[in-house]
Parts: structure tokens; C-alpha cells; sequence
């Protein structure tokens, strides 16, 4: 996406460094069951981290509660120096903060192009009445915005869709849409929640290889909620594993899986022992 | 994944990002043709009364442009926006009554729209659908309630006679000029409409319709859209109805009533939500049809017919009559391409 856009071009542009997102003492309570209890875990900044565990692990709590949508029950969430406790989703997507989500959003009836474009809603953009009456500062933004929307349409292979309505597209296409939203104002955290449920495997290695280029072009912390072992391998750098809601271990791909409880959990066996 | 898409994902690093694909020079000049005589066909086929007609559908149609904001684009259900013209046609006859000339009654309409719907919107924020749709029903009775018993300032259930405006050489009384007076604030209407498409406002409403929750997750200031969306809305009804006013020179509380904001919804819905070109067909449909049945001296089967008709459509056209073209169109296209193969 970057490589088509001069550093001015680039929307989302940001010198700093991608922050470290820490988690201390962590709770979310729904009623009277804890999705979460008690966490303390960070995310490293520049990182691509995979988050792990099996269903009800507390995977996508996690991620509803870094990005603003879950109240926290105890606990707090910083992003580099910033508290996030108080701040709303916007403003967390102002600090660089954008998210995806395991069941695709879409504007189905919409152009593909569309979907992406208003993912450029972080950027800065002129006011109401400069874009309805199409003032010069609309014009500049209009342009920056179609270039970022089409360069990373481009990278994930849906340029020659990009007029195309979302509904005429297969599931695939859509949830590359989705992660094309995402990634669109270059945030300086992404957190995708499975971003390749529903594609296959030649899907699955091609996402990763996009998201790791993504990641070389312009660093990011970038958070993967994944199930697929492989993947995570293949593309994190950093693996938090999860269970019942609390940290099991967390380390590089290798000392992650290489723990007996990761594989107890995953495999329901130790994987050098005997079956 | 698709096996094209997977194999267009893997474009070398570098390569440079397509242009947009641009719409066709002959697509543009077909439109801007139909424009054009759409535009030019009511002058030159009708007079008189039906001139008149055609220049309510203007009217008629920057309202419905103006629900199509809020409701085809925005998802907000809203049952007052016939009280938003009545409030844009009172506005204007009231300060004619003064002797304010046409600036000065405009300037009026945009203010006293933008009060009116900031007192509609910002309480009925967190409202949606149905909700939304009653409480605004009650804001609309309200209003009829207001305009009946206010009988001094707006003539009460008697109605009033709006003096026509002179703009220039043109004046509303004349069936032609009035065509035209109405035509230039349509033309705008629509143009902002089209443009507003193509912002980052229009794309914020387009998701705060489909997923709040994903407009949330890119920043989207939802209530501030909504806001937005029935500003716009309630400035679309105003200069709609101040411009009814001057064009049929005669209002009454019956113009602005439940059934009026029912209509214009109808329009919506029948022209196909979420679409400018639906608007201006709904629009047309609901202005045109009563008089067609009037000059069959029928005038008592059309909620009989439009009633079968919008069921009709919301039963298998849920797109509307922009939907159901695009959907012939878009099968037209295949047939040919399927012909075009087996040629080959």
C-alpha cells in the first residue's frame, strides 16, 4: 500500500514509534461470568501478536476491551503512555486504533471502493459544509483518501473490483474487503479477529503475506485473534495464549507452542509425549 | 478465497495502484442526454395546469431527495418530514405577509429548518426505527395541531393564499415561470445530493445505516451523522416546501399532514431508497398519479391502486423502481455477454 504513495500521500503517516499496548489486572465481567479475570499481559509494540486459545479463551474480549468496545470490570489498558480506560471508540481510533471483526460488516449494497474509503474516516477530513459544497480542502481530501482506498485495494488484489458491489462478491473477496478498511489510514494498532476465517488455504498463506509486507511498509502493532496454528506460526512474531479467560504463557511462536499447556489446550495432548 | 483473488493478491510489491475505474464517456453522455430532456420534455409537452403539476413534482422531489438522506441513507425512519415543508411554507407566506422579499424568506426557511430539526434530532438520538417513527408522528401531529390553532398567523384550517414571487422577469403565477423557478432549486438539490455521495459525510450515514458497529470501529461519530443527516433532511423538506407554497400560491394544514409524510415515504420506497434517481421517480409517481386518476374521473381508485401497487413493490421489488431497472439491465447485460460467447 505504501509503496505507491509519496510519505506526503501517506494518509496515516506517523513518525512514532507503534506503541506497546499493556494490559494490568484485567477483568470483563458479563453478568455473572468472567470473560476475563484478571489479565496482565502486553502486546509489544512494532509486533505482529498472535492472540491464541480455544473458544470462551477470552480472545475477542480482549480485543472488544483494547478497542472500546466493552466496558473493563477492573483493570486497565494503556496505550504507550496513554490510559485507554476512559476513552471512546473514536477517540481510539484517533490515537491509531482500528479494528475488524470475526463476522464480516460490510455495506453489502455498496461499492467495494466505497467499503474502503470510509475506513479513511481516522484521517483528517475537512469539515461538513467544506465537503458538501466541495471546497478545494474536499478535493485534497477526496484525492488522498481514492489514492490510499485504490493502492490498498491493489495490494490485496481487489483493484479490478473495485466499482463492484460487495453483495456480488464471494465470501472471501468480503472479508478482504473488511481487512482493506482496516488497514486503509495505515493505523499505528490493528486488530484483526480472524481475519482469515472462511478462506482457504492458498487464501490463508496469500493474507499472510500481505499482512507481514503491510507490516514491513509501515510498522504497526498488529494483534491477529487466530485459531489456525499454522498461521500464527507463519506470521506472528509474539503469541499470547488464553484460556478460560486467563494468560496461559506468552513468548515468541516457538516457546508458545513448545508449552505443554498451549498443546494440553490445542492438541489435547503434550506433542513429544507419547500418545 | 477465490482463486483469482488469490492469485491477484500476490501483485508485486511496488506495482502501481490501478486507476479507478471511471465510468465510460458515452455512459455520461447517455445520462446527461436523458437529463436533459427529462428537464426540457414538461415545457414543451404540457401547459397550463399540467405545467404547474410538474413544477410540484420539483417541489415534491427535493423533499423526497431530503428523506432520502435521512432514511435511504441513513436508516432514520421519520414520520414529521411533511411538517419540515409545512414549517418552509409557513416560514416564507408569514414573512411575504411582512413584506420580506424572496432573500430574506429563504434565509428564514434555512434558519428556521435547521432549529426545527436540531429540536426533532438531537432528542430522538438514540431512537431508531419504529421508535423513531412514532415519536416523529407525534412531532408531525404537533405540528398540525400548531398550524390549526394559530388561525391569525397561518390562516388555521382555512388555509392561505401565497402571493406568487417575481424573480427577475419570472413570475410564479405563470405555469411556465414557475416551472423554471422551481427548476434551478431542484437542479441544486440534486447536485448536493449526487455530491454528497461522494463524501466522507455521505459514506459515514451509507454505514451508520448498515453497522453501527462497524462505523463506531473507524470513528464514525454516529449521533453527530445522524444530526447531520436530519439537518439536511429538515433543510431539503423546507426549501421544498416553501418552493410548494409558491408554486400551488395556496397551503393549508392538509398539505403537511400525517398522509403528506406518508406519501413522501412512498415516494422513497417506491423510487427505491438510498437512490437520487429513486427520489425523482417517487416523486413523480406520487405528485402524477392522483391527477391521472383525476382526469379519468377516477380520482377514488387510486388508494385503492397506489395502495396494491406499493404492496406490490415492497412485497418483490424491495429495491424499488431503481432497483428493478438495475436488476433488467443487469440481466440484459448477461444475456448479451451469454449470446456474445456462444457466438464466439
Amino acid at each position: 500500500m505504501t509503496a505507491t504513495l509519496t510519505p506526503a500521500e501517506r494518509p496515516g503517516a506517523d513518525d512514532a514509534a507503534p506503541p506497546t499496548i499493556a494490559v494490568t489486572g484485567l477483568s470483563v465481567r458479563y453478568g455473572g461470568f468472567y470473560a476475563i479475570k484478571d489479565l496482565t499481559t502486553a502486546l509489544p509494540g512494532g509486533e505482529i501478536v498472535g492472540v491464541i486459545g480455544p473458544n470462551g479463551a477470552g480472545k475477542s474480549t480482549l480485543l472488544n476491551a483494547i478497542s472500546g468496545f466493552t466496558p473493563l470490570t477492573e483493570g486497565t489498558i494503556t496505550l504507550g503512555e496513554r490510559d485507554l480506560g476512559t476513552a471512546s471508540t473514536a477517540q481510539r481510533v484517533r490515537a491509531g486504533l482500528v479494528r475488524g471483526f470475526q463476522t464480516v460488516r460490510l455495506m453489502e449494497r455498496e461499492s467495494v471502493l466505497t467499503n474502503v474509503l470510509v475506513g479513511t474516516q481516522r484521517l483528517p477530513q475537512p469539515d461538513p459544509v467544506s465537503q458538501l459544497f466541495a471546497l478545494p480542502r474536499q478535493w485534497r481530501a477526496r484525492r488522498r483518501d481514492l489514492a490510499a482506498a485504490m493502492a490498498v485495494l491493489d495490494l490485496l488484489g481487489l483493484g479490478a473490483d473495485a466499482e463492484r458491489r460487495v453483495d456480488e462478491l464471494p465470501f472471501a473477496s468480503r472479508r478482504l474487503v473488511e481487512v482493506a478498511r482496516v488497514l486503509v489510514s495505515e493505523p499505528s494498532v490493528i486488530l484483526l479477529d480472524e481475519p482469515a476465517a472462511g478462506l482457504d488455504r492458498s487464501g490463508r498463506r496469500d493474507l499472510a503475506s500481505v499482512l507481514v509486507r503491510v507490516h514491513r511498509d509501515h510498522p504497526s502493532t498488529l494483534v491477529v485473534v487466530e485459531h489456525d496454528v499454522d498461521l500464527v506460526k507463519s506470521l506472528c512474531s509474539h503469541v499470547i495464549a488464553l484460556a478460560s479467560g486467563a494468560l496461559v504463557c506468552s513468548g515468541t511462536p516457538a516457546e508458545v507452542f513448545g508449552d505443554p499447556r498451549v498443546q494440553q489446550a490445542y492438541f489435547g495432548r503434550i506433542l513429544d509425549a507419547p500418545a | 478465497m477465490s482463486a483469482g483473488v488469490s492469485d491477484r493478491m500476490t501483485a508485486a510489491p511496488g506495482q502501481a495502484a490501478p486507476a479507478r475505474p471511471r465510468k465510460s464517456t458515452r455512459s455520461v453522455a447517455v445520462r446527461t442526454a436523458v437529463i436533459v430532456v427529462l428537464v426540457a420534455a414538461p415545457p414543451l409537452i404540457f401547459s397550463g395546469y399540467w405545467l404547474f403539476v410538474a413544477a410540484q413534482v420539483l417541489a415534491f422531489g427535493i423533499a423526497t431527495l431530503g428523506l432520502e438522506i435521512l432514511y435511504g441513507r441513513t436508516g432514520q425512519l421519520s414520520l414529521a418530514h411533511a411538517s419540515f415543508m409545512g414549517v418552509g411554507a409557513y416560514t416564507g407566506y408569514v414573512l411575504s405577509q411582512h413584506g420580506y422579499g424572496v432573500p430574506a424568506q429563504l434565509g428564514a426557511v434555512l434558519v428556521v429548518a435547521l432549529v426545527t430539526g436540531a429540536i426533532v434530532a438531537v432528542p430522538t438520538l438514540r431512537l431508531s426505527g419504529l421508535r423513531l417513527a412514532l415519536v416523529t408522528l407525534a412531532v408531525g401531529e404537533l405540528f398540525a395541531w400548531l398550524l390549526t390553532n394559530t388561525t391569525g398567523l397561518t390562516g388555521g384550517t382555512q388555509g392561505a393564499a401565497v402571493a406568487p414571487v417575481v424573480i427577475g422577469s419570472l413570475d410564479s403565477s405563470v405555469p411556465l415561470y414557475a416551472y423554471l423557478i422551481a427548476l434551478v432549486p431542484a437542479a441544486l438539490a440534486t447536485l448536493l445530493a449526487v455530491h454528497l455521495g461522494r463524501t466522507q459525510l455521505g459514506r459515514r450515514m451509507l454505514l451508520v445505516r448498515d453497522s453501527e458497529t462497524a462505523a463506531r470501529s473507524v470513528g464514525v461519530a454516529i449521533a453527530r451523522t445522524k444530526i447531520i443527516a436530519f439537518l439536511l433532511s429538515a433543510v431539503f423538506a423546507g426549501f421544498a416546501g416553501w418552493l410548494y407554497s409558491v408554486v400551488a400560491g395556496f397551503i393549508s394544514p392538509a398539505d403537511f399532514n400525517l398522509f403528506a409524510s406518508v406519501y413522501l415515504f412512498v415516494a422513497v420506497i417506491l423510487g427505491g431508497a438510498g437512490s437520487v434517481v429513486g427520489a425523482w421517480l417517487g416523486a413523480a409517481y406520487v405528485v402524477f398519479m392522483p391527477q391521472l386518476f383525476t382526469l379519468m374521473g377516477q380520482p377514488n381508485l387510486y388508494p385503492l391502486i397506489g395502495g396494491a401497487i406499493l404492496a406490490v413493490v415492497a412485497l418483490l421489488i424491495p429495491d424499488g423502481m431503481v432497483g428493478l431497472a438495475r436488476r433488467l439491465l443487469t440481466r440484459a447485460q448477461r444475456r448479451r455477454v451469454t449470446a456474445t460467447e456462444v457466438a464466439a
